[in-house]
């Protein structure tokens, strides 16, 4: 039992310090919280749905075109409701809790309080350690979750856009002296963010079905991560995702399987209480 | 607005809604109950967003608090409803206290954060603890009268607005009013002037957080039964919109908000549970278009009329 629930906290930690990442990147340089991160994470698994289900477009496909989509979709977003708000952290806040509200019920019009799966990648099961079986499908997830990861650091620490990224959450208006269109910048990494919670929900969705409300969970964890790990902080999304994983999937294991999501909530009073910052954050945080 | 003036609206206003009775029937007295307990909750999150910057998630949850406070307290232990009540009213604050306590030398984002996984929380304990809280089932809980009229709930919910009302004004228009409107103004500049920030912010959520105890304890009680949808995130979310639409801000804008909202919402459900996408929709149009709501529209288009209280959206840097 402890082996498999190792195993599944992995999985699911993979996945939170992917939507995590998605929440971080968007604090780091803008300074705004998308509530709405956890309805785009849905959003992407209902678009895998509906371009594998039911328009029959290979599995791969289906999942880069419904994260791209997400993406343009961020962009939108950012465009119309966030840019006005720069400078005023509180109305993005209520713009994108609002958002998130108009979404879930927007899903439930739409497709239903029902249960909604993309078809699987691969099917049956490995022998993991000479331990126990499990699913390939969740291992595949757990893989594709890391590739995922391993491109966002090479992205924000090898490339020159990474580079603008760093200079912007260092320093705003240094990075704006040197030539950098923090508007675009902003655009961009809006529309990163949110395609990150969707390649958490492409991921994800094959193994956890959608369902209207079913981002609620991932993205309170995701938040928790990011507070974990210390705004803004790439390596602490990655720890604390894997810390959060673990500590859900030991916890319903062994104490109690109700109240797995208030386990996150005890480590987020433990972190305020404790080191607000955060694992890796930076002091003013 | 001077204090008298103040005092004359508010009694001359309570004067006309109480010859309300009179005139309506159950439902639309039910319809202004609920209303009145909106107008509670949405002014006393007003006080938190409006005037000090703060956004809490967990207004609700704070209701919700309250309510099932007083009822457990009522169904297990025989406790007289309105000492239930207070009891309610004083957890809330107490628990505001500490989540205000916690994340607010970190900042708003953090508050945001908290109060919201706080609600989830909540909704799973509510859920979770089926012998105490009866679940999604409900709490049945006894009335506040021995005799169950829908006319002396709304006056005691009339009552209850008013003392809320009176309370926000008195904050408000106070030197620790000002304090509030100075640390959403500017944060470092109100430090700088002596202004203890981390204070101020704790005080405003902790009064706020109490306001909608007491009305969650009295929501609880004219329903007699206590669901998890009083703390849901649904709920939170009129609050939030009725403020938004009818002004952040402003004192009369959640007044205006949670009366047009509520009585909106009767009217849609007519024809189906379309009012909160509608509600969503017509509140991210409002605050992407009008940050101050009804009120600040008024304000524009008539010259001399009364001008919000705050200056939003600012075009300075974070």
């Amino acid at each position: 039992m402890l082996a498999l629930a190792t195993m599944n906290g992995l999985v699911i930690g993979a996945i939170y310090s992917l939507a995590a990442l998605g929440v971080s990147l968007v604090v780091g340089i803008m300074n705004v919280i998308n509530f709405a991160h956890g309805e785009l994470y849905i959003l992407a698994g209902y678009f895998s749905y509906i371009l594998a289900d039911t328009l029959g477009m290979h599995f791969v496909l289906a999942m880069v075109l419904a994260v791209a989509l997400v993406f343009l979709f961020g962009i939108f977003v950012e465009y119309t409701l966030i840019r006005p708000t720069y400078g005023n952290d509180m109305y993005s806040l209520i713009l994108t809790f609002i958002l998130s509200i108009v979404l879930q019920n927007a899903y439930l019009l739409i497709f239903g309080p029902y249960p909604n799966k993309p078809p699987g990648w691969v099917g049956g099961a490995t022998h993991v350690f000479g331990a126990f079986y499990y699913g390939n499908q969740r291992l595949a997830a757990l893989a594709a979750g890391a590739v995922v990861i391993a491109f966002v650091f090479v992205l924000v620490k090898k490339t020159w856009f990474g580079r603008i990224i760093r200079a912007t959450s260092q320093d705003r208006e240094m990075a704006e002296l040197n030539g950098v269109n923090t508007t675009r910048l902003n655009m961009l990494s809006f529309g990163l963010g949110c395609a990150l919670a969707a390649a958490a929900g492409v991921i994800l969705a094959p193994v956890f079905p959608v369902t209207p409300t079913a981002g609620v969970p991932v993205a309170l964890t995701a938040f928790v991560v990011v507070v974990l790990g210390g705004m803004g902080s790439l390596w602490g999304c990655v720890v604390g995702g894997l810390i959060l994983g673990l500590v859900e999937n030991l916890g319903a294991a062994y104490i109690s399987t109700g109240y797995k999501h208030v386990f996150n909530f005890i480590i987020l009073i433990l972190v305020l209480l404790v080191r607000p910052a955060g694992l890796f954050g930076r002091r003013e945080a | 607005m001077t204090d008298i003036r103040f005092y004359l609206i508010l009694f001359a206003a309570a004067g006309l809604f109480s010859l309300l009775p009179l005139g309506l029937g159950d439902y639309h007295l039910h319809v202004m109950i609920v209303s009145l307990y909106y107008l509670m909750m949405a002014s006393s999150w007003n006080l938190l967003a409006g005037y000090t910057g703060q956004v809490s998630f967990a207004h609700a949850a704070f209701a919700g608090i309250g309510a099932y406070t007083s009822g457990i307290l009522a169904v297990e232990f025989g406790v007289n409803p309105w000492a239930g009540v207070i009891i309610g009213t004083a957890a809330a604050s107490l628990l505001g206290l500490g989540v205000g306590v916690l994340c607010l030398r970190m900042g708003g984002i953090y508050l945001s954060l908290t109060t919201l996984g706080f609600s989830e929380i909540l909704r799973i304990v509510i859920t979770n603890e089926y012998d105490i809280t009866r679940g999604t089932m409900g709490l049945q809980v006894p009335g506040l009268v021995e005799e169950y009229s829908k006319a002396a709930y709304f006056y005691i919910m009339l009552g209850a607005a008013m003392i809320t009302l009176i309370v926000l004004y008195k904050l408000i228009y106070s030197n620790k009013g000002l304090c509030f409107r100075a640390v959403q103004n500017d944060e470092r500049a109100a430090a700088s002037l002596g202004v203890d920030v981390v204070k101020v912010r704790v005080l405003a959520f902790t009064v706020s957080s109490a306001l909608a105890g007491l009305a969650g304890g009295l929501y609880g009680h004219y329903l007699h039964l206590i669901t998890p949808e009083i703390p849901s995130l649904d709920q939170q979310f009129l609050v939030l919109s009725m403020t938004v639409i009818g002004g952040m801000g402003s004192f009369l804008g959640p007044v205006i908000g949670a009366f047009s909202l509520e009585i909106l919402s009767e009217y849609i459900r007519a024809y189906g549970e379309y009012h909160v996408l509608v509600f969503g929709l017509i509140a991210l149009v409002v605050a992407r278009f009008a940050p101050n709501g009804l009120m600040g529209l008024a304000a524009s288009r008539l010259p001399g009329g009364p001008a919000p209280a705050v200056t939003v959206p600012s075009t300075g840097k974070s």
